[in-house]
């Protein structure tokens, strides 16, 4: 047999058998380097998201069902509401401690904290940023707070102890007025972003403008921290960003057609760039007659669909805000795709935070059903999103 | 300076092989398995002992390699006989065998064991099926496994 395959190795014209190994050894080597390597690379890959996404799924298990909704709907009261929560860890720790509301907005913004501070590097930036929403939330409060003349405690109620002005909270809450709220906010960002709308606001008394300089702030940065995508994560989260960014649009563009303001009054608002919707589509838009010309004015995008079955809701009853719930249902329903399409990246924390927003607006819709005199648990339960 | 005969030479590669790429692949994959059971303990206290069966799922790779690389060991390089080469060329191939095996099981393992954890902390009813889901991968490590056995058995060194 050995004899054989000398005879063979010889045949095959390697001068020994020592050659012919050394030759096979290193043909071995390259190609289990080749295996070993091409088998790692998509491994590692998905390395970093294992111990964020077991964090998210656990708090995604905890996520309300529907029978949990149907159960705290029965509710008789808000305080029978408050005693369901409490039995839940995530929000028994800030029921007793603030306004239902706003214990509500804590616990969400505890998780876009946390999937900030575990979600991995390449994608940090973005959820870091996304940060921000709870800074342009509490500027918004305090600042209609004010102008609605709301005690300091009163205001305190409305706004969520997160994001970078924390520290700044309490001396924002004191201002007497708008004017001092913005010198406050010396050294950030915010006096130069509002410069254009406050005068706006305080002259027309109009929120639009003030609410949509501090959300295009918002949005048009958080593109520019996934305008390149490096792998398939960051162009998930681009795609996810994108839709935001595009529903917003559109909703600014429907409440200008409804308040009749032309393209010149809300351009300085609009996320210039877009996603799928381009500068010069959005313009098209609002050269549209009506609301009914900008949906049909959407042709052949993935909104049309959307918006045009809302539109008969819009018929009845006049009020943008089916429109509204269509195109955030179309953010959530994106969110929960790449949930299922990128299971081993980014997008169970995606996925997760779209439906924890949902849980806390519709806690919120069930607290002001049980607030308000009226409302029958069917009623509440039509409302829910 | 000891001299060492081709086959013996060639049997050490083998063995390393064998317990090298399965431990690769089975470290790999029980870190990744390790890194979502910690991300589900940090979440739920209990998830604790769930979380080290899945964790240690993908560990039976490196045992496997770890069998075969001391079986070729015992059989070649310890019995103290002069190898021929053709015995070392086996050892080589029982090593690739269940080395390779063992470090594409293993990756896969701890991915579908990261993935199993996700799911029975969301979902505590997901267990059994979890480790239904990744005990599925331990079939390719099974076959390098026997496939390395045989060799060694018709190839003459358990001969």
């Amino acid at each position: 047999m050995a004899e054989d395959i000398t005879t063979l190795v010889t045949g095959l014209g390697f001068p020994s058998m020592e050659a012919f190994l050394a030759v096979m050894f290193l043909i071995l080597a390259i190609f289990g380097l080749i295996v070993v390597v091409s088998t790692i690379k998509p491994v590692l890959s998905m390395f970093p998201y294992t111990y964020p996404n077991a964090r998210v799924r656990a708090r995604m298990g905890r996520i309300f069902s529907e029978k949990q909704f149907s159960e705290i709907i029965e509710s008789g009261n808000l305080e029978e509401v408050k005693n369901y929560l409490r039995g839940y860890p995530d929000y028994a720790k800030y029921i007793d401690q603030y306004p239902l509301e706003k214990a509500l907005d804590i616990q969400l913004a505890e998780n876009y904290d946390l999937v900030a501070r575990i979600s991995p590097e390449n994608s940090r930036d973005s959820f870091k940023f996304l940060l921000k929403k709870w800074d342009i939330r509490n500027l918004k409060s305090i600042i209609i707070a004010k102008e609605a003349g709301l005690s300091a405690e009163e205001t305190m109620d409305l706004v969520v102890p997160f994001g970078e002005l924390t520290d700044k909270l309490d001396a924002l809450i004191d201002a007497d007025n708008i004017n001092e709220v913005i010198n406050t906010l010396e050294g950030t960002e915010y006096p130069q972003i509002m410069e254009d709308a406050i005068p706006i606001y305080q002259e027309t008394g109009m929120l639009l403008p003030l609410e949509s300089s501090l959300d295009k702030y918002l949005l048009e940065n958080l593109l520019r921290t996934v305008a390149t995508p490096e792998d398939d994560n960051t162009s998930y989260l681009k795609n996810y960003v994108g839709d935001l960014v595009d529903s917003t649009n559109l909703k600014i563009i429907l409440r200008a057609k409804v308040d009749g303001l032309k393209y010149e009054d809300i351009e300085p608002y609009m996320i210039s760039d877009g996603y799928q919707i381009r500068e010069w589509k959005l313009k098209d838009l609002m050269e549209a007659e009506d609301v009914s010309g900008v949906v049909s004015g959407l042709e052949g995008t993935d909104y049309s669909t959307l918006l045009s079955d809302a539109m008969a809701d819009y018929n009845d009853s006049g009020s943008i805000s089916a429109f509204e719930t269509a195109l955030d249902n179309h953010v959530d329903d994106t969110a929960q795709k790449i949930s299922l399409k990128n299971q081993f990246g980014i997008g169970p924390m995606i996925g997760f935070l779209s439906r924890k927003e949902r849980e806390i607006k519709n806690l919120k819709i069930i607290a002001r059903g049980k607030r308000e005199e009226g409302f029958s648990p069917a009623q509440i339960k039509e409302m829910l999103l | 300076m000891v001299e060492i005969a081709l086959g013996t030479a060639l049997a050490a590669i083998g063995a390393g092989m064998a317990v090298g790429f399965a431990g690769l692949g089975s470290g790999l994959g029980q870190g990744i398995a390790a890194a979502g059971s910690v991300g589900a303990v940090a979440e739920d206290e209990d998830m604790f002992a769930r979380g080290i069966i899945f964790t240690a799922l993908p560990e039976t790779q490196a045992i496997y390699g770890f069998l075969i690389a001391i079986l070729i060991m015992v059989f070649t390089i310890m019995a103290g006989k002069v190898l021929p080469a053709s015995l070392g060329l086996v050892a080589i191939g029982a090593g690739a065998a269940i080395g390779f095996a063992g470090l594409g099981s293993g990756m896969g393992q701890g991915i579908t064991a990261s993935s199993a954890v996700g799911a029975v902390v969301e979902n505590e009813d997901m267990f059994a099926r979890g480790i239904i889901f990744t005990a599925l991968s331990e079939t390719q490590a099974i076959y390098g496994f026997l496939i390395a056995i045989l060799l060694m058995v018709f190839g003459g060194i358990l001969g």
